[in-house]
Order: structure tokens, then C-alpha cells, then sequence
């Protein structure tokens, strides 16, 4: 039978030089085809078996690596009575044979990460006790030799759960990683591992902090107990990387230093219209009455979006002195979204006298002026 | 000994909770969701449901809506124990019922003390 199906394949190919060139090109193409399918069914199923493999062997230690926590920490007798650094691990239960293997030594690392998100105190602290007497610290430090992106962001992670800190050196180049996700996963986690200084990257930053990045950084800041909070003014006055100086800027309206406002009121001068209008939003969440003169000073020669955020920071203000050149916006200016800024920030205002402008302005107004004004003064409405 | 049923998705914590537990001296039932957990509910007599707040099939808010709503079943005391921790849904879950609320990642001690104090007023109550 082999014989025929050479003698079959022999024959193939000795005519093969006989057919027509189209032909011998679309015969090629469907031999690749075939190559091509063979090959990619063959990795399909050679990672489906793989996945298999691990998953029955995730389904054998997962418990025996549960039962080992469960006794040694969450049942352990001494918890509660003992400091939990002098408390000491059965050396039996450690040493098993299979706690030695990499993959096992992975799972282990996965499963006290899950226990660490769900208990804090003393139960929180024994876990990390045992993380490191299992001397899994090396293992993610090894991971953070890899040349893998990815990797570096799980041992990034995995030390930043088991709260182990990472010198500046190894952490700090990552901050300004060009990947992204790395950058992103290093400055979070130095925030939380930096007891004294946890906002050091933000010198050496030259990538920008983007706005996902910015969103997660803040919930770490705020939610990270003991964190110690900087004036974000001196990044204010000096950093060259203007995604950390609007992130400041946030920073800095968020915990109300009102010392930062000088730094603040420089921006003014900048050329970037964006960084102004994030410069005033600032200073209007820090209600900066002293600031108020300014921003009615360069009112008129500024864009669209700063003269927004002007009437928006006048409202936030309130100080009542620039009543008059809110009414006059208002009245006179012919763009929707000025009458509508303007008409909010005399309600903002909240007295006697923005009071009487907003009744005197709903009698003497045309109907569209007095549309913005009902609109304003629905508390329900936001924007 | 107290009957506690525990609510919770994530295996690994319904697990530790049981084991801390139990060794406190509790009956300790497990639900991996609020379906499971309306099941075992009528089946018996619980003097205390420990509850996560996002599972499949029925979150821990229905649990405590179907629990206080039940007139045979309005006795049993509830705690919450999520890592949800804005303000209105704990306003919710108090709203609705709940008795105690403890924000993941827990301290066992502090759950265990909350546990006994909730079962203390109630024995309190009942004897009044």
C-alpha cells in the first residue's frame, strides 16, 4: 500500500513540471493552505492540552495548599496571643516536596493573594509572615529579572499585595517604562510600598500619565492608609511633564492646599490653554478669593474653555464682588455656553443681592435667558 | 450553637469564613450565591446570615429584601461582608434590614466579636 502511494506521489510530481503555471501556483498555495491548517490545528490542541494538564494539576494542589493556609493561619492557635512576628510556622507542613516545585510555588503565591484581599489584621499580617517564610519573595523578585512585560507586572503586583517593599532602584526605572501597562502597575505600586517619599516617580516622569492611569492613581492614593501626602505645589512649579502637573493640579484641589494657590496662580501665564483652564478650575475649587482680580483681568483675552472656567471659578468663589460682570456676561454675551456659566455662577453666589439679580434678570431678559435661568436653578439638574 | 448561613461567591473566602467560624463553635452552612442561599433558607432555621454583596443569580441586597420580607424568617439577623464600600450601598443595606455591615478585607477577630455581640442583643430580645 505504501508502495502505491509513492509510486502515486512520484508520478504527481513528475507531472507537476508538466502543468500549466497557474495551475503549479495554485497547487503550491493549497499545499501551504493545508500546511498552514494542519499547523495551527496541531498548537490548538497542543495548548488546549496543556491548559488541561494545568488545570487538573491546579485542581489536586489548590486544596492541599488552602488545607496548609487554613491551619497554619486561619486555625493557628497561637493568633491573637502572640506577636505575629514571633509566631512560628509547623516546619513540617512547610517542607512538603511539592512546595519546592515553580508551578506549585506559583499557585501558592496566587492563592495567599487571595486570602490577603479578603483579610487584613493580624490574619493579613500572618500571610505575609508565611509568604515570606516560604521564601516566595525570591520568586517574585525573579519574575521582575524577566525580560517579559507582563511577568514584571504579576511580581509588581504579587509584592505590592504581600506589601514587601522594592528598592527604588528596581521599581523606579519602571515607572517611566515605555509599556504602558508596566508604567502604570510600577507607579501604583510604588505609591503604596513608599512609606516616606511615595510620589518621587512623579521627578523622573517623562511618559505622561494617562487618564485611566490618573483615575486608578487617585483611588490608590486616597484608599492607601498612611500615605504621606507631599505639597504637589513644588510639581507644580518644576516637573516639564504636563500630564503630572494637571494630575497635580487635581491632587492639590482634592486635599484643599491652599498653600500650592501662588503656584497655581503662575500657570496663568502659561502658553498651553489647556493647563490654564485646569490651573483656574483649581483655583476655583480652592475658592482663591485672592485669585479673583486676575482671572477677571485676563477674562477677555482668553479661549473659550479658560473663560468657562472663569465664571465657573468666580461661582465657586463667591466672594459677591464680580456680581456685575457675571449679570453682564450674561446679558451680553451671544455664546450659549458663557450665558449658561455665568447664570450658574450667580445662583452659585447664594445671597441677598445674586438673588435679586437672578429675579431682576428673569423680568427684564428675553425668553431664551430666561430658559438658562429656570434651568439653573433646578437643583435636580447638574450641567 | 448557633446556625449561621454564609453567603459568599468566592470559594476561597466561603472556606476561611467556615473555618474561623467553626472554630469559634458555630454551625456553619454554606451558599455560593443568593439562589443557593433562598434555597437552604427554607429548608431551615438560621439564627444568623453572613452575606457578600455581589453574587450571580441574586445579589446580598435581595437576600436581605426576601429575608425581612418573609414574616417567618424577619428574626434572623444579617450581616454584610463586601468589598463594595460606597455609601449608598451601605445606606441600601442597612435600608433594607441589614443588622451589621464589615468592608473586605476583613479582620477575623472583628467579625467574630460582631457575630457574638448581634447574637447576644438577640437572645436579649427574645428573653424580654
Amino acid at each position: 500500500m505504501w508502495k502505491d502511494l509513492t509510486d502515486l506521489l512520484y508520478q504527481a510530481y513528475e507531472q507537476f513540471g508538466f502543468l500549466p503555471l497557474f495551475i503549479e501556483i495554485a497547487l503550491i498555495f493549497i499545499g501551504l493552505a493545508l500546511l498552514a491548517t494542519l499547523i495551527a490545528y496541531a498548537s490548538i490542541l497542543y495548548k488546549r492540552w496543556k491548559g488541561y494538564i494545568y488545570e487538573k494539576r491546579l485542581n489536586f494542589i489548590t486544596p492541599k495548599i488552602e488545607d496548609m493556609i487554613t491551619e497554619q493561619v486561619l486555625l493557628n492557635e497561637k493568633l491573637g496571643s502572640v506577636p505575629v512576628d514571633e509566631i512560628e510556622f509547623d516546619p513540617v507542613a512547610l517542607s512538603d516536596k511539592i512546595y519546592k516545585k515553580p508551578w506549585v510555588r506559583q499557585v501558592m503565591i496566587d492563592v495567599l493573594i487571595q486570602y490577603r484581599k479578603n483579610f487584613r489584621g493580624e490574619v493579613g499580617e500572618l500571610l505575609r509572615k508565611l509568604y515570606i517564610d516560604l521564601i516566595l519573595t525570591k520568586d517574585s523578585f525573579d519574575k521582575m529579572k524577566t525580560l517579559k512585560w507582563e511577568r514584571k507586572i504579576k511580581a509588581v503586583m504579587e509584592l505590592t499585595q504581600m506589601d514587601i517593599p522594592i528598592s527604588d532602584v528596581t521599581i523606579l526605572p519602571l515607572t517611566n517604562s515605555q509599556n504602558p501597562s508596566l508604567r502604570a502597575a510600577a507607579r501604583n505600586a510604588y505609591i503604596q510600598l513608599s512609606k516616606n517619599d511615595p510620589f518621587k516617580f512623579f521627578d523622573i516622569a517623562t511618559e505622561p500619565l494617562l487618564p485611566w492611569d490618573q483615575l486608578d492613581m487617585f483611588r490608590i492614593i486616597t484608599t492607601t492608609r498612611d500615605i504621606s501626602i507631599p505639597n504637589f505645589s513644588r510639581w507644580v512649579s518644576y516637573s516639564t511633564n504636563k500630564s503630572v502637573v494637571s494630575f497635580c493640579l487635581k491632587l492639590i484641589a482634592h486635599y484643599d492646599q491652599r498653600s500650592a494657590i501662588p503656584a497655581v496662580m503662575d500657570l496663568l501665564n502659561n502658553k498651553d490653554h489647556y493647563f490654564r483652564a485646569d490651573a483656574i478650575n483649581c483655583l476655583g475649587k480652592l475658592r482663591a478669593e485672592i485669585a479673583e482680580v486676575r482671572l477677571q483681568k485676563i477674562y477677555d483675552h482668553q479661549p473659550l474653555i479658560c473663560q468657562i472656567e472663569i465664571l465657573k471659578a468666580i461661582g465657586q468663589i463667591a466672594s459677591g464682588k464680580y456680581l456685575e460682570f457675571l449679570k453682564h456676561e450674561f446679558s451680553y454675551s451671544s455664546n450659549f455656553d458663557i450665558r449658561m456659566n455665568a447664570a450658574r455662577a450667580i445662583i452659585d453666589h447664594d445671597t441677598e443681592e445674586s438673588r435679586a439679580i437672578v429675579k431682576d434678570l428673569m423680568t427684564t431678559t428675553y425668553e431664551e435667558n430666561r430658559i438658562i435661568i429656570k434651568h439653573c436653578l433646578n437643583p435636580l439638574i447638574k450641567y | 450553637m448557633a446556625n449561621i448561613l454564609v453567603v459568599e461567591d468566592d470559594e476561597i473566602m466561603l472556606k476561611a469564613i467556615k473555618n474561623i467560624l467553626s472554630k469559634d463553635g458555630y454551625n456553619v452552612i454554606l451558599a455560593k450565591n443568593g439562589k443557593e442561599a433562598f434555597d437552604k433558607l427554607e429548608h431551615a432555621d438560621y439564627d444568623l446570615v453572613l452575606s457578600d454583596l455581589m453574587m450571580p443569580y441574586a445579589n446580598g441586597l435581595e437576600v436581605i429584601s426576601r429575608l425581612k420580607n418573609d414574616p417567618a424568617k424577619r428574626h434572623v439577623s444579617i450581616i454584610i461582608v463586601s468589598s463594595v464600600g460606597n455609601e449608598e450601598t451601605i445606606t441600601e443595606a442597612f435600608r433594607l434590614g441589614a443588622d451589621d455591615y464589615l468592608k473586605k478585607p476583613i479582620m477575623a477577630g472583628e467579625l467574630l466579636i460582631r457575630i457574638r455581640k448581634l447574637l447576644a442583643n438577640r437572645a436579649v430580645r427574645h428573653s424580654l
